[in-house]
């Protein structure tokens, strides 16, 4: 109630004029009515009821956020925060060594990047990440659907429908071995066509394409609340090239991590990205970075945003490489 | 997309006519502002601005497809997915040929034979679709001066003689082929910018590059510092290109 003027998010002109006209808090705007606030300040009766209404909404949200409700603010134990990240399902990838690193799959409401160096995998495991999220709870999934954001063009629906089917052999098998009810319910509805029609493709062929997909995101989520799978393939991409001014990149990219923060947040998803890796030239020697600079952002984010960096180094790694191989295996089977 | 004018995306006149005044004319301009600077340029206020920049982005966004509907396109004409090179082993391990709608990239030693594929691979498009062609022109941008048209017409003599029987059929198989000469990595770029109209013209059914790497070797030196930037930049925007114009038009590349 005590909110000073100039920081409501009504439009600049009306704030400056309110602020010339001697008015300090939102208080005194609620009180003042609209239309003694039209003559005061020379707008019409229709612009001041609009924005005494943008003040109302704006104290109401704050009361309830000091009231301890739900909001973006609310304050709560590490107790409590344990519990809940420890009940949030996971999404498995079906290769266990990458499934034990990540502590038993791609965890929702946190964001994954996966980087590596071309021809290593990236897409793949997006892929099987997109088959995976849709398994049945019975079976240890989280039943969700998926969202797939596509900037190189390297989606292929020939190879999902491999994996979709492997998958759906492999919960056969277990429900065949188990032989319980809920198993064989959920089966009829686990199928390839229901797989394949809840991946939602969006191919961005551009850096304003992909932007402008991300501020719809939020929207489309809440009409499909079953989303629990945002996967964007090739966030690098469309920023490396064509791109003179190298602050407008970087701020672009951060709003761009910032609002993938809150979808998965909000909307309880976990967020992956792949990235591709560029070579950083340095004095005596070269190393293999992720590209965009994007560590430096993680390592500042990292306790706030839950933001996972895991590089697979699959031609360095002995053991990713060859669990990676094994699970190419299973699926081609 | 990205520069498609505001005024397209059903933003009110005087609102359009205010933003140009601060030089923001296209989608691009729009979605590249914060919103804070959003809402100093338009007047509007916060949650109008976000209705704004919603209206915006639906202008730009691509279309959604669930990957059934992919599927069920691609299983409709099942034929037309791939273009069969007519060697068996190597179109056993491509699962058909070469497929239309991406970028195929074919790397080798020196001398193993990528220009006679690329010829070859040229004549098997211009044939009819019932003999596993594409019954379509093809462009052929050339940076090695390696195109030979009198190999072109021996390899269709030997490789079809029953379909090639008559000089004639050989002179409309050779008119359907573009060819073109670029020997800078600036001309090719501006050459694959200007395709989209030929290839809706000519009805061009096959892209062929000899070869991306050679020009850009010759231009770019790896060793001083700027260029590697500017090579990959370069070669993104090239691939970028390509790409769109291989799935607009699902032709392979």
């Amino acid at each position: 109630m005590q909110r000073d003027v100039g920081g409501l998010p009504l439009a600049p002109a009306l704030r400056a004029r309110l602020v010339a006209a001697g008015f300090q808090t939102a208080q005194e705007l609620l009180e003042t009515g609209p239309c003694g606030l039209s003559k005061e300040i020379g707008i019409s009766k229709e612009e001041a009821l609009e924005a005494l209404q943008v003040v109302r909404q704006e104290c109401h949200g704050d009361a309830a956020r000091t009231a301890g409700g739900s909001g973006a603010t609310r304050k709560c134990t590490a107790l409590e925060l344990l519990e809940e990240e420890q009940a949030q399902g996971f999404i498995i990838t079906f290769c266990s060594a990458l499934d034990n690193i990540l502590g038993g799959g791609v965890q929702l409401t946190k964001i994954t990047e996966i980087c590596g160096a071309p021809g290593v995998g990236k897409t793949q495991l997006c892929m099987q990440l997109a088959v995976d999220v849709q398994i049945p709870e019975c079976f240890g999934g989280v039943a969700g659907e998926a969202v797939f954001i596509d900037t190189e063009g390297s989606f292929m629906v020939d190879r999902v429908v491999d994996i979709a089917t492997a998958c759906v052999q492999h919960c056969q098998l277990i429900a065949e071995a188990h032989q319980e009810e809920d198993h064989l319910k959920a089966l009829e509805t686990f199928c390839l066509e229901s797989i394949l029609s809840h991946i939602y493709y969006f191919r961005c062929r551009d850096y304003i394409e992909l932007l402008a997909q991300v501020y719809l995101l939020p929207d489309f989520l809440s009409e499909h609340s079953k989303v629990r799978l945002v996967v964007v393939d090739g966030i690098a991409f469309p920023f490396r090239h064509d791109f003179e001014d190298l602050s407008l990149r970087t701020r672009l990219l951060n709003g761009l991590a910032q609002q993938l923060i809150i979808i998965a947040n909000d909307h309880k998803s976990a967020v992956v990205l792949t990235n591709q890796m560029t070579t950083r030239i340095g004095q005596s020697q070269s190393i293999l970075v992720p590209a965009l600079g994007w560590q430096h952002c993680t390592n500042h984010r990292v306790r706030r945003s839950q933001l996972y960096h895991i590089t697979l180094h699959l031609m360095a790694s002995e053991m990713c490489n060859l669990q990676l191989s094994l699970k190419m295996q299973k699926i081609l089977k | 997309m990205a520069a498609k004018k505001l005024r397209r995306a059903r933003l009110s006149q005087e609102l359009c006519e205010r933003l140009s005044r601060h030089q923001i004319t296209t989608c691009q301009d729009f979605l590249c502002l914060s919103l804070l600077e959003l809402m100093k340029v338009t007047g509007q206020s916060y949650y109008d601005v976000q209705k704004l920049l919603c209206k915006v982005s639906r202008a730009c966004a691509p279309k959604m497809q669930t990957a059934y509907e992919m599927k069920l396109r691609k299983s409709v004409n099942p034929s037309s997915a791939f273009l069969s090179t007519t060697l068996h082993s190597l179109d056993k391990v491509l699962h058909g040929g070469v497929p239309c709608g991406s970028l195929t990239e074919i790397t080798s030693p020196p001398g193993c034979g990528k220009t006679q594929f690329c010829i070859m691979v040229s004549v098997l498009a211009t044939l009819p679709v019932s003999m596993g062609g594409l019954d379509g022109a093809v462009i052929y941008i050339d940076t090695e001066s390696a195109f030979s048209a009198e190999r072109l017409i021996e390899i269709a003599g030997n490789r079809f003689p029953t379909y090639f029987d008559s000089d004639e059929k050989l002179f409309c198989m050779t008119r359907s082929i573009h060819l073109y000469r670029e020997l800078t990595c600036g001309s090719v770029l501006k050459r694959i910018m200007s395709l989209e109209e030929e290839i809706i013209s000519k009805k061009v059914k096959l892209i062929i590059i000899d070869s991306v790497a050679s020009v850009v070797r010759k231009e770019f030196d790896t060793k001083l510092q700027g260029n590697l930037a500017e090579r990959s930049n370069f070669l993104a925007k090239g691939a970028s290109v390509l790409k769109y114009l291989a799935e607009e038009f699902s032709i392979p590349v």
